[in-house]
């Protein structure tokens, strides 16, 4: 049966490494070692940054599971897992977590011997499955595990995608014909080739998908040659790797445009440009580098006069996001870079004046405009007023 | 003009019996039952008899007032019974106490309990207390009514007759009055029973509630608790208003021979101390009646400035380590417990005696998020109301039981199916006011009752470690043996390994975790024996734990995990020391749960 569409060139050969680890803990059993699993730790004191690279990459650290009393309930899960998804990849099968999370539990169901191991909830079972994936250091994806990807709805009248199908058949999609629908990558971009009809000018991503329709709608698209794309908050990763796609395959600007929020600028902005600590192994194919901040930036809210509001202690997200933001200004490797100094300033801005502004609040300068908010956007874009 | 009128004690607490514990239906039961037990106990141990009670509770009809029930209450008791002429002062007069201000730790000290509970009945049920009384000199019992004058405050008895009974001497006692049953719960009244059972080794109780079957705890003590010498008060508790009181009980003495006689620790050193901290050498030899208020008050600014010897501590006695451990199994049938009586100690110029016992029941129907089931003595009687502000309530919540291996939550009571039962005994215990149901929290008497339930908690916590080990090596053992199998067969699989490839594994995997397990038993085996040390020392005190025999020395813990073996011998320890009649007496049935025979 053929196999999908490869989202990398892969170094290696999936079960074959599995069959490897499996050989090595057994021969280490059989001689009363301690096996020992290792695996990238992904967390931010591990993360290294580089403005070159442009994405968060994984340090030295490894979180080592040694067996033991304690930890022979993972490592017997980890194993029971792992059969499940070989098995997937051998006949080409492919599930989300979730699905996966019921066929353990109907194949425990299904053997006595099994029951030690079911789980809890799904919780538990995704984190074995995050687990392999970072032992074996491979992306959920090529585990024939996807998950249910959101956002990433783009319009544009110059783009083409052509889609290559796992018989080999091609699939040519004019985003022009779409209509007023939008154009939605599924979770595995990389499997597609971009072609511009036109030149197109400029990629704008916006934080909400709501607005991205609205400027569409309202021609945005027609009287420029570009690409809209709505990321709908904090950019899976089908969205991201979408954007990289766009990024390495068209080579136009890339612009975001967001609240000014300090959960925004952390949490959306910066996972689309470099990634996350969480996702260390994948985010060189999952990143787009090259974004850079339209708004709403500090001098936006100065010089259209918008409206905006203090933050709230009371309010969870942004009262943790200010506060994780002191943190990040110290401690996160994006944010310490002197190339990224711009956007630190912001933060520290954020800091101190404990504001928000939302993106929506540009269609306040003029309300009898109905495409003001589009002009603003093209004004700071030919003024380079972005970081 | 509006005549002003000048009322009897009696008419004060008719109008007021709230404040002496007669505030609601519930509080009225308990309250009397408390009196008369009290009152019984006190007469027994004064004469030096064990005491024998009986006790019967039960509702016989609707009460006079809405939402109460009819409730009769009798008790009896052995006691060296009441002569003919006291009885009408005794039931009914107000303030005519054998011990008022005496400065002994019995139990009644003012003489209001048993009047109050009789004028009750009165108000209630239009009859005051029906008495049967016996004493050695009496030929024949003598059974009579005995109401409260209201107005003149004294006993009216009524309906005199003299009948045979069944012993050579006691005192009975008959209240009808307004009331409701509440049997559990912190203000009910078997919770009363078992607090009074706990810490009255020596007295035997038989008890009926309503339709239940007669119930009947043995004694576990044969010793007479010796109730100390009365002792004087210290000068440094008075003020200034009690001290001139005070005064007047001493008639035309001397004010040096008063001070020297109507307080302790003061000497002819200490009344030198006093004039050159004051005192007007002029007054030592006047009669005190005839000193001024304000020459008392020299006197007595004089008296506080100068340091006094703290006082003695002898006048408190104390319920004893062992008899409270053998005390404890009368309640039910226990995990385990641990003891604790502290050395007499000063708190605010005080002779106080602290005594704690913390026990874990087996049966005890308590979930581990309900608080811990909490009794409280005051001079051996229990307190049960108003819990929260208590002295004793404040020292448990100060401390932190999760140390010890109990749940708690922050600044309450910790949660389990555990007992605790703290004594306080000193001859001037302060109450918080007139119905005596809880104690004044002074930082000294908080501080010193920590004490007490931190040394408890540490005993407590040796038997708590022990189980958690077990629970700890269970599940390791476990663990081996549910997840070894299914891992080596995943592994083989994926590797498509040969069935002798399997074996080899899964013997290696057995051989690394069995050394995890070797070091859990360790651990195991290093609770158990800090705990059998601190079972051996308790043993030479007096404190037997039933489980374990520990004079035979036979003892195997077993290397791996087995059950241990060795003869028990409970019964005969037991039977040792309690007197024949083991019929209630919980430790024997308390039989080892572990199988004997030798393993081979």
């Amino acid at each position: 049966m053929a196999k999908f569409a490869s989202i990398r060139e892969l170094k290696i050969d999936i079960p074959k490494e599995a069959k490897i680890l499996a050989e090595r803990m057994l021969k280490d059993l059989e001689n009363s070692k301690r096996p020992v699993l290792e695996a990238v730790k992904t967390s931010l004191d591990n993360s290294l940054y580089n403005s070159k690279v442009g994405y968060l990459t994984p340090g030295d650290k490894i979180v080592r599971t040694e067996l033991n009393v304690s930890s022979v309930q993972k490592l017997a899960r980890v194993v029971f897992v792992l059969e499940i998804l070989l098995r997937n990849l051998d006949i080409g099968s492919v599930n989300t977590k979730r699905e996966l999370y019921y066929m353990c539990k109907g194949l425990i169901k299904g053997n006595k011997s099994l029951k030690p191991l079911d789980f809890e909830d799904q919780s538990e079972s995704d984190s074995i499955i995050d687990f392999i994936g970072d032992m074996l250091e491979v992306y959920r994806e090529e585990l024939n595990c996807f998950a249910n990807d959101r956002g990433g709805q783009t319009y544009s009248q110059q783009l083409v995608v052509t889609e290559t199908l796992q018989d080999g058949d091609k699939a040519i999609i004019d985003l022009s014909t779409l209509g007023t629908s939008p154009f939605q990558p599924k979770n595995k971009p990389q499997s597609l080739k971009l072609k511009a009809k036109k030149k197109i000018d400029f990629c704008l991503i916006v934080e909400s998908e709501g607005t991205a329709n609205t400027l569409v709608s309202m021609g945005f698209t027609k009287r420029n040659n570009c690409i809209v794309m709505g990321a709908q908050g904090v950019p899976s990763n089908g969205v991201r790797g979408w954007a990289k796609l766009i990024q390495d395959q068209l080579d136009v600007p890339m612009y975001f445009f967001g609240d000014l929020d300090a959960y925004t600028l952390q949490n959306i902005y910066r996972t689309l440009k470099a990634g996350s600590a969480a996702s260390l192994i994948r985010n060189a194919d999952f990143s787009a580098p090259n974004v850079k901040f339209l708004g709403v930036l500090p001098e936006d809210v100065k010089k259209y006069d918008l409206p905006h509001y203090k933050v709230r202690e009371s309010d969870p997200v942004e009262a943790r996001a200010l506060k994780k933001a002191k943190d990040a200004l110290e401690g996160d490797p994006f944010f310490a870079d002197k190339k990224n100094k711009n956007l630190a300033d912001i933060l520290r801005w954020l800091i101190k004046e404990k504001i928000r502004c939302e993106q929506q609040s540009f269609f306040s300068v003029d309300p009898n405009d109905p495409i003001k908010t589009e002009k603003l956007i093209l004004e700071k874009i030919k003024k380079g007023i972005y970081v | 003009m509006s005549k002003i009128t000048k009322s009897s004690t009696a008419e004060y607490f008719a109008k007021n019996l709230q404040q002496v514990g007669f505030s609601s239906p519930l509080k009225a039961v308990l309250t009397t039952l408390k009196e008369a037990v009290d009152n019984s106990l006190d007469a027994c141990e004064q004469a030096g008899i064990l005491p024998d009670l009986l006790i019967e509770v039960s509702k016989i009809g609707n009460g006079s007032t809405k939402n109460t029930d009819l409730i009769r209450i009798v008790v009896e008791d052995n006691g060296p019974g009441i002569e003919a002429d006291d009885i009408a002062k005794v039931y009914g007069e107000y303030l005519a106490s054998s011990k008022f201000g005496r400065g002994q730790c019995s139990r009644g000290q003012q003489g209001i309990g048993i009047s109050a509970a009789t004028t009750w009945a009165q108000m209630t049920n239009a009859r005051g207390v029906s008495v049967t009384s016996k004493t050695t000199r009496m030929r024949k019992a003598l059974s009579a009514q005995v109401d409260v004058d209201i107005k003149t405050n004294t006993g009216i008895v009524k309906n005199k007759e003299t009948h045979d009974w069944d012993r050579e001497h006691g005192t009975r006692v008959e209240f009808i009055s307004d009331g409701r049953i509440q049997l559990n719960g912190d203000g009910g009244l078997l919770t009363y029973i078992e607090g009074t059972i706990l810490v009255n080794p020596h007295m035997t109780i038989t008890y009926k509630f309503n339709e239940a079957d007669y119930v009947t705890i043995t004694r576990v003590s044969n010793e007479i608790p010796r109730i100390p010498e009365a002792t004087l008060p210290h000068p440094h508790t008075f003020k200034l208003g009690e001290f001139i009181t005070h005064a007047t009980l001493f008639g035309k003495v001397t004010l040096s021979k008063f001070l020297k006689t109507g307080f302790s620790r003061i000497s002819d050193q200490s009344i030198s101390d006093f004039v050159k901290a004051g005192l007007p050498k002029s007054l030592l030899e006047k009669s005190i009646t005839s000193i001024s208020d304000e020459e008392f008050k020299k006197v007595f600014s004089a008296i506080q400035n100068t340091n006094l010897m703290a006082p003695s501590t002898k006048s408190v006695l104390t319920v004893g380590e062992e008899s409270l451990s053998k005390s404890i199994t009368r309640l039910g049938e226990i995990d385990f417990f641990a003891v604790v009586t502290r050395k007499p100690t000063i708190c605010d110029f005080k002779p106080v005696v602290v005594e704690v016992a913390l026990a874990r029941f087996k049966d005890r129907n308590q979930s581990t998020d309900t608080s811990v089931t909490l009794l409280r003595f005051a001079n051996r009687v229990p307190l049960q109301f108003d819990k929260s502000g208590c002295a004793i309530t404040w020292a448990i919540e100060s401390v932190n039981w999760k140390s010890y291996g109990l749940q708690q939550s922050k600044d309450s009571l910790p949660n389990g199916p555990y007992i605790f039962a703290v004594s306080i005994v000193s001859p001037f215990i302060k109450f918080k006011n007139a119905s005596k149901e809880t104690i004044d929290a002074s930082d000294e008497l908080v501080a010193e009752i920590r004490l007490a339930l931190i040394q408890a908690g540490q005993k407590l916590s040796r038997h708590i470690k022990k189980e958690v080990k077990e629970a700890d090596l269970e599940r390791k053992l476990a663990h081996i043996e549910q997840f070894g199998p299914i891992l080596v067969e995943g592994l083989a699989r994926i590797v498509g390994a040969p069935e002798s490839r399997k074996k080899k594994a899964e013997e290696g995997l057995k051989k690394l975790l069995g050394r995890e397990s070797e070091e859990a038993i360790a651990d195991l085996e290093a609770a158990e024996s800090k705990l059998l040390e601190q079972k051996r020392k308790e043993k030479k005190m007096g404190i037997e734990h039933d489980d374990i025999d520990l004079e035979d020395e036979d003892f195997d813990f077993g290397g791996d995990g087995e059950e241990s073996q060795g003869t028990r011998k409970t019964t005969t320890t037991t039977a040792k020391t309690t007197t024949a009649k083991t019929t209630t007496a919980k430790t024997t049935t308390t039989t080892a749960k572990k199988t004997t025979g030798k393993k081979s």
